[in-house]
Order: C-alpha cells, then sequence, then structure tokens
C-alpha cells in the first residue's frame, strides 16, 4: 500500500505539472510576433482603461476597434478641436459648398502615401463612404453620391442642404481602396496588418494586454512625427491605470483620477500636469415633460433656480469643471455663445428664494408641514434617476436632492444599473434624471436632439434622443435654416436665436459641461497640450489626437 | 459502472437546464446590446444609425421561442458566434485567449492555499491547544474577512508601490515576446506573485479550518487510538490514518472549487489588471453581449460539472461506502 502522504504529494505533484503545462502553453500560444521595438528609445506609453485585453482588430468601422485605429493608423480629411474651435485641414487642402449647399467639394492634399507605398487618391475617399453606407446603414443619410473628379477633387452630392454634415464628412477616417475594395465582408474584416495614411502604424509585438504601434515608413509629415512609436497598455478599470500613472509607468493618462493633485501631480509637480477642458457634453438634469408636473416651463426653471450648481460642481464633480453658464452650451461651442446671455439669465443660477416663490406662483405651494403640494393636492415628490456606477454624478443627484428639500420639494434619487436607467430613459418611463446630450461640432444636433419634433417620440415608444420628450415648433424652423445655409454669420445669427428659445422654454436643466480628463508627463516627451495652447484636448479617442501624437517629442 | 452511467444522466439534465438558464437570464436584463453601447459612449454615437448597428452586429430581435432552437444547436455544435462588445472577434478567440491566464492563476493559487491550508489544518488537529492551534486560525479567518478589494490593494500598495519587490500588473512584462525561455516563465512568475498571494491568503483559512474540525472528529475514533497501541509512528497514524480519512469534505470542495476557477478572480483581476476572463464577463453582463456572455456561462458551467464529475470519480475511489449505495 502507498502511504498517503506519498499518495498526497503525487497528487499536488501532477496538479503542479498541469500549471506549468498550462504556463507553457500560454508562452506557445502567441509567439508569433516579431519586431524590437523601443531599440530607438521610449515608446509613449498610454493605458487604456476600460479594456481587460485588446483584441487584434484594426477595422475602423468596427465599434470596438483597437484603441489608436482611427487616431494613429487612420486619418481624415480634416481635423475639429474643440478646445479652441478650430479646423485644422488634413488628408484635405481645402474645401468648399456649392451655392445651392447640394455639392461639397474636398481638394486633396498631394503626396500623401499609404504605409504601404501607394499613392493616397480621390478614389481611396470614395471607397471609404461606400463601404461606410454599406456597413452601417443609414450613416451619412444625407450623402447621395461620391466621386472622384479626379486624382485629388472628391465631390459630395447631398440630397438636401445639410451644413452640420460638413464636419461630419470631413472627420469620417479615409481606408485604402486598394486594400478594401476586394474585401468580401468588411464588416467583419479584422484587419491585422491596418495600412493607413496615420503617423503610426506598424502593429507590432501585439500581446493580449499591449501592443506597440511603430512609424508608418512612408508619412506624408516625417517632419511631425517624432515619436519612436506608441505603445498601448491594457487595465481593466481606472483603477489599475491611475496606478500605472502614478508609478510614472505611462506617459498620458485620459481617464478619472480622483483627487489628481495629491495622488498624481504631488509626486512630481514639475513634469505632471492635468488639463481638464469643459468640452465634453453637456450633462442635464431632465424633466419628463410628459409628466403634469413638468410640464410648465416656468416649474422647470424654478426647479434650476434651485439647484446650487457651484456646490455641485464642487462637491460632486470633485471641482473638475465649472458650472453650466447662461447658455446651456458646453465648453464645446464656445464660439456660438451668445455673449449678451452670459451675464443675464433668468433661471440658469441659484436663487432659492425667487425659486420658492416661481413655485407659489404656479400653483405649488408650501404646506404647514414644510413640503410642496401640486395644484392638484398630490406631494410634489419624484424621482432622481442616475446610473449606480457613476459615483460623481450619482452625488450630484444627491446634492439637487438635498437643494430641492430645502425649497419643500422631494426628490428621491434611485440608482440602479446604469442598464434600467437608460432603458427608462429610451421609454420616458422616469420622472427626472441626470443625462448627457449631444456633441458635435456644430450645435446642431445639440439642439436636434433638445427641442426638435424630429426627435420626439410618444411615451412607450423607444428613442435614443430627446428622453425628455421635448418638442418646439420655433425650433424645427431654426434648426432647418440653419442646416440649408452654409454661410458662418447666417448660422451663428440662428445659433444665437436658438439660444433665446433655449432660455425661453427651458427643455432641460443644465447642471455643468462635462470635463474630458488628461493628465501627462513631460519626463519623456513634451510638445503636450494645455491651457495656453490648446491646440487639441487631452484625449485619446477623439478626433484631435492625431494633432498631440504629430506634436509630440521626445524630451531633450 | 451503473452509478457512473446514472450520475451521467443526472449531469446532462443539469447541463441542459443551465444552457437553458444561460439563454434565458440575459434576455431578461432591460434593454439591448447597441443601446448599452449608445449610453456608454454619452453623445458620442449618432442615434440615427442604431437600427443599422442592430443589424450590423447581429442583434437578435426574433422572439425568444425561434431563438431558443437555434442556441440549443449552436452550443451542440460548438460555435459560439461572433462577440458584441468585441465585435467581430469570434467569442471563442476572446475566451481562449483568456482563459489560459485564468486558469494559471485560479490553479496555482488553489494549489498553494489547499496544500498549506489543509497541511495546517492537520498540524492544528493533531496538536490541539498549541500555538498552531489557538492563535492561527482566528488570524487567518481574520485576514480573510478583509473586503477583498482592500487586501489586494494593501498588497499592491506595500510590495509593489513602497517596496518594489514586486511587479504592478498585467501578466507578464510589456514588450516582453513569449517563449519558452526561462526569463519569460521567470517573468510569468514573478507577475503571478501578489494576484495568486491575495487569493491564498483569502481563502486559506477555510482550508485549514475545515481540515482541523474534521481531523478532530477523526482523531477521537477507535481505530486511531487503536494505532496508537499499537505503536505506530505518530506521523503515520497523523497522515495515513486520521488525515486521509479526514480528506473528504476537502475533495469535494477542491471538485467545487476548481469548477469555479474558470469564472475568473474578477476582483484580483481588476485590481492587478491580469488579462483572465472575470473582467471580460463583467464587461460582457454590463453590455449585455448575449453571445460572450453564453459563450462563457457555458465554460464555467461546462467546467463545474466536469470537475464535480471528476470528484464523483474519484470519491468511488477514495470511499468505499459511494460503491455500496
Amino acid at each position: 500500500m502507498i502511504s498517503n502522504r506519498n499518495r498526497v504529494r503525487r497528487f499536488a505533484g501532477s496538479l503542479l505539472a498541469a500549471a506549468a503545462a498550462t504556463a507553457l502553453l500560454l508562452s506557445g500560444c502567441s509567439a508569433d510576433t516579431t519586431g524590437d521595438p523601443g531599440a530607438s528609445g521610449a515608446l509613449l506609453t498610454v493605458p487604456r482603461e476600460d479594456m481587460g485585453t485588446f483584441n487584434r482588430n484594426f477595422n475602423p468601422f468596427s465599434p470596438n476597434a483597437a484603441p489608436m485605429t482611427q487616431q494613429a493608423v487612420y486619418e481624415s480629411m480634416l481635423v475639429y478641436n474643440p478646445a479652441d474651435g478650430s479646423t485644422t485641414p488634413w488628408l484635405a487642402e481645402s474645401w468648399e459648398s456649392s451655392e445651392d449647399g447640394k455639392t461639397v467639394t474636398f481638394h486633396l492634399r498631394d503626396g500623401v502615401t499609404w504605409s504601404d507605398g501607394e499613392p493616397f487618391t480621390a478614389q481611396d475617399v470614395a471607397t471609404t463612404f461606400a463601404l461606410q453606407q454599406k456597413i452601417v446603414e443609414g450613416s451619412f443619410p444625407y450623402v447621395e453620391k461620391v466621386a472622384a473628379a479626379d486624382e485629388t477633387t472628391v465631390v459630395f452630392s447631398l440630397s438636401e442642404p445639410f451644413s452640420p454634415g460638413l464636419y461630419e464628412i470631413g472627420q469620417q477616417v479615409i481606408v485604402p481602396d486598394h486594400v478594401w475594395a476586394d474585401q468580401e465582408s468588411p464588416d467583419t474584416f479584422e484587419n491585422k496588418e491596418p495600412v493607413g495614411t496615420g503617423p503610426y502604424t506598424e502593429v507590432t509585438n501585439f500581446q493580449t494586454q499591449s501592443f506597440d504601434l511603430l512609424p508608418n515608413p512612408h508619412y506624408w509629415q516625417k517632419d511631425k512625427q517624432k515619436l519612436p512609436g506608441v505603445r498601448m497598455l491594457a487595465f481593466a478599470g481606472n483603477d489599475g491605470a491611475n496606478l500605472a500613472a502614478i508609478n510614472g509607468d505611462v506617459d498620458w493618462a485620459p481617464q478619472f483620477m480622483p483627487d489628481i493633485e495629491t495622488t498624481f501631480v504631488d509626486r512630481d509637480p514639475e513634469h505632471r500636469h492635468y488639463w481638464f477642458p469643459p468640452t465634453g457634453s453637456m450633462v442635464n438634469w431632465q424633466l419628463n415633460t410628459t409628466t403634469e408636473m413638468f410640464k410648465d416651463p416656468e416649474v422647470r426653471k424654478a426647479l434650476s433656480l434651485a439647484i446650487d450648481r457651484e456646490q455641485v460642481v464642487e462637491v460632486g464633480m470633485s471641482g473638475y469643471t465649472e458650472a453650466a453658464d447662461c447658455t446651456g452650451l458646453s465648453g464645446s461651442y464656445s464660439a456660438w455663445k451668445d455673449e449678451s446671455l452670459i451675464g443675464a439669465c433668468e433661471w440658469i443660477g441659484y436663487d432659492p428664494d425667487k425659486a420658492g416663490e416661481m413655485l407659489d406662483a404656479a400653483g405649488y405651494e408650501l404646506g404647514t408641514d414644510g413640503t410642496r403640494t401640486t395644484p392638484e393636492g398630490e406631494p410634489f415628490a419624484f424621482d432622481i434617476s442616475v446610473g449606480s456606477t457613476s459615483t460623481d454624478w450619482l452625488s450630484v443627484a444627491n446634492i439637487i436632492s438635498q437643494n430641492l428639500a430645502d425649497i419643500g420639494v422631494t426628490a428621491t434619487v434611485d440608482a440602479p444599473d446604469w442598464a434600467a436607467v437608460t432603458a427608462g430613459y429610451e421609454q420616458g418611463d422616469f420622472d427626472t434624471g441626470i443625462v448627457w446630450s449631444d456633441n458635435a461640432p456644430t450645435p446642431y444636433q445639440y439642439y436636434r436632439s433638445l427641442m426638435s419634433s424630429e426627435t420626439l417620440k410618444p411615451v412607450g415608444e423607444q428613442t435614443f434622443s430627446n428622453y425628455h420628450r421635448f418638442s418646439e415648433p420655433k425650433a424645427d424652423e431654426l434648426l432647418d435654416q440653419f442646416s440649408a445655409s452654409s454661410d458662418e454669420a447666417t448660422q451663428h445669427d440662428i445659433v444665437d436665436q436658438l439660444q433665446e428659445l433655449y432660455l425661453e422654454a427651458a427643455p432641460v436643466v443644465p447642471l455643468f459641461p462635462g470635463p474630458e480628463w488628461g493628465a501627462y508627463t513631460d519626463v519623456r516627451f513634451t510638445g503636450w497640450p494645455t491651457e495656453d495652447d490648446p491646440y487639441a484636448t487631452l484625449s485619446t479617442r477623439s478626433p484631435t489626437t492625431v494633432l498631440v501624437l504629430t506634436s509630440l517629442e521626445p524630451a531633450a | 459502472m451503473r452509478f457512473i452511467l446514472r450520475r451521467l444522466g443526472f449531469y446532462l439534465v443539469a447541463f441542459w437546464l443551465s444552457i437553458t438558464l444561460n439563454f434565458l437570464l440575459p434576455r431578461l436584463m432591460p434593454g439591448d446590446p447597441v443601446s448599452r453601447m449608445l449610453s456608454r459612449s454619452q453623445g458620442q454615437l449618432d442615434p440615427s444609425q442604431i437600427e443599422s448597428l442592430r443589424q450590423l452586429l447581429g442583434v437578435d430581435d426574433r422572439p425568444w421561442w425561434q431563438q431558443y432552437p437555434e442556441y440549443l444547436w449552436r452550443v451542440l455544435t460548438g460555435d459560439l458566434g461572433i462577440s458584441i462588445s468585441r465585435f467581430p472577434t469570434p467569442v471563442a478567440e476572446v475566451i481562449s485567449s483568456q482563459l489560459p491566464w485564468t486558469l494559471l492563476l485560479g490553479f496555482v493559487s488553489l494549489i498553494i492555499a489547499v496544500v498549506i491550508g489543509n497541511l495546517l489544518g492537520i498540524l492544528a488537529a493533531w496538536r490541539r491547544g498549541s500555538f498552531l492551534d489557538s492563535f492561527v486560525p482566528p488570524f487567518l479567518i481574520f485576514l480573510g474577512s478583509f473586503p477583498y478589494f482592500w487586501l489586494a490593494m494593501g498588497l499592491l500598495y506595500v510590495f509593489g508601490i513602497t517596496l518594489g519587490w514586486a511587479p504592478l500588473s498585467h501578466a507578464y512584462s510589456v514588450g516582453l515576446q513569449p517563449s519558452f525561455s526561462f526569463e519569460f516563465i521567470a517573468d510569468v512568475a514573478a507577475h503571478l506573485v501578489l494576484p495568486a498571494l491575495s487569493i491564498v491568503l483569502v481563502s486559506i483559512g477555510g482550508w485549514m479550518l475545515a481540515m482541523r474540525n474534521t481531523m478532530i472528529a477523526t482523531n477521537s475514533e477507535d481505530y486511531i487510538l487503536m494505532a496508537e497501541a499499537k505503536g505506530l509512528r505518530p506521523s503515520r497514524i497523523m497522515f495515513a490514518y486520521s488525515a486521509r480519512n479526514a480528506m473528504l469534505p476537502a475533495v469535494t470542495n477542491v471538485g467545487m472549487s476548481i469548477g469555479f476557477i474558470v469564472g475568473g478572480a474578477l476582483l484580483t483581476e481588476v485590481v492587478f489588471a491580469y488579462p483572465g476572463v472575470g473582467y471580460q464577463l463583467m464587461a460582457a453582463v454590463q453590455g449585455l453581449d448575449y453571445p460572450l456572455m453564453q459563450g462563457m456561462f457555458l465554460t464555467i458551467t461546462g467546467a463545474v460539472l466536469l470537475a464535480n464529475f471528476l470528484i464523483d470519480i474519484i470519491y468511488v475511489r477514495l470511499d468505499p461506502r459511494v460503491r455500496a449505495h
């Protein structure tokens, strides 16, 4: 009989052997990459906090392409920068719209080549748009035809004048015709070896949690391609990515970091900086305007006046952003704001006394027990919905609830999972809620989702914008005029009118513009965008990222 | 043999029940994958493209009774489909790139916890009232009841950041090529230390206590007294007589734990950025990625059932009483 001790030992031994075999198997799996990254210096190291692992998918039409696909590998015809409102010609040198607004012509840059050495031509643009419309039906609904007039001229024929389309068209990343035209199923093509016009296209050393992009050997701006390469790291959540940033393992930290001054900057104040421009989408408190109590714009305005936005921003948002100003427009629309309105608003501010008076006047009177009742005699009480995982917005909702309690309104914070919250928003089955808004180069989309009858759906029918279900005929008219006009002065005039209309109608209660997170260390690389030089934001996922990648250079 | 066949039949029914649940539960959650994607992108995605994105990603809008037979067929033929949150990567590829790491981390920490925990339990029961018996179990239980996240963060802070003894994240150093070289295996081992340690610290107390308690019961059996009376060596009595008979519950527990390893250690993976399936599973659930969710639940179900089946068979060898029934 074998003694028990030996048996245990044998059992453990075989398990250990199994574990070792697993380790060997693992190492065997993916040992097919070659390359010697970092041979010419440190790579720009960037964390990605919401992907625990990477998949080798560089298909720019895929909603889940590997990070940097649309930023470093492929490029667009123009780049719009929300931080300063400027537009940089990129693959196109210039563009113009016809008189009737139904034709947009892009003149492409000469001498641009793909990373495999082929020349970049107008046909590539035409193929890209054909693919995009084929893969995602309904994209660019206003684009009827894209034709290559000659090697460097692309003509877009629109079904109707649609001026906001210029930026949408211009910011579409372009793929090469000679690679994509023959793809049988471009939607499921993983594109493991991408061919792009971008500065860093050569995928090297692709592992489950990291990969490197080395310089494009045929880049059209050689003088701006100064990095030895870009290295992406995968992290399953903010904590891991923050730790890497705090420890100095990464150069760029585009994720939310709590108490950034002490945790990040103080460890090396000379080199570590952060900049959170308010160029994200405006974060609103939306009131379901189909419910009896929120039908009256005076009630919505009164509730807005009861909110202490300074407290919301300082406490709820850790001071990382600023309170909404009287235009209700986020910082990405600074150029569109009507200056005369900024100092003169009636209901975007903090004045609880006036809020109380307005509610009294609207029939929501204060009872002897200190709470208000609706004109029908019911208690004036409702829920504030917010997703439980957004801890910052959750604390914003709690502050609003306290502010409202001060004027006798009972608002209960309801924080289930985001999925349940958005399902309620989409069906119109909610009282009030904290919500993002549309953010595009022109305010057209923003106002369209706030006040247009086109986006309005009845309660019970699923919608993906205008959750608060509000429309205003005057807004429809102005929006139509905006999309039909390509003259900038006219457009500004229309947006001014839209701002006035917004202030009159109060479709939602604006809280604060969402900040665009971004921190960096200039130990290894310099040339970052800053508040004084806002040539781009510090985002790693927006069209402006390519501007940063072509401006950074290794520190001397 | 009849015993094994009967067990096999039971496992088939259990398997069918669990894949049916795998099918139903995700569909009871509110929303659909594309609206989740939209709400996560917070205004970056154009609402007018929702319908076509649904089509592109293959979101199935048909009633469940039409989807179900097809689902069963695909499960049987091993076709797991294409992931939605990782579109267009096939589910099998997503899982197979992460499962090995989960298995490595899970097995290494399980083996360490089981071996050390059980040995400590045996020794503690053998020397009742000693330091090992009276102070170590409460201390380990105390450690195990720490909020898991906190313990892992604490380890990471002390050994990773302050002392710099262990790497902070990932399964191996960035830029290293996976290979059979000593360098690579040593690097993987170094990256494994903290995550495995955090799991071992939390689970070891349970193993020790369970073993100690059953061992105390067997120690009072007549055959132990008999063995002592025969003058056998104490170490032989301890391992071959007492521990062997006390081991049965531990074997069951090991089987259960092996099955659950496949589900991944979510919190460990998040804290140490370890590339296992746990985080992927959470992301799949949050993004309502039905194909990926189904694929992962299927893997977990299969692993749990398989492990239990193996334990059933081992039981037949270990415990003659099972055979009699």
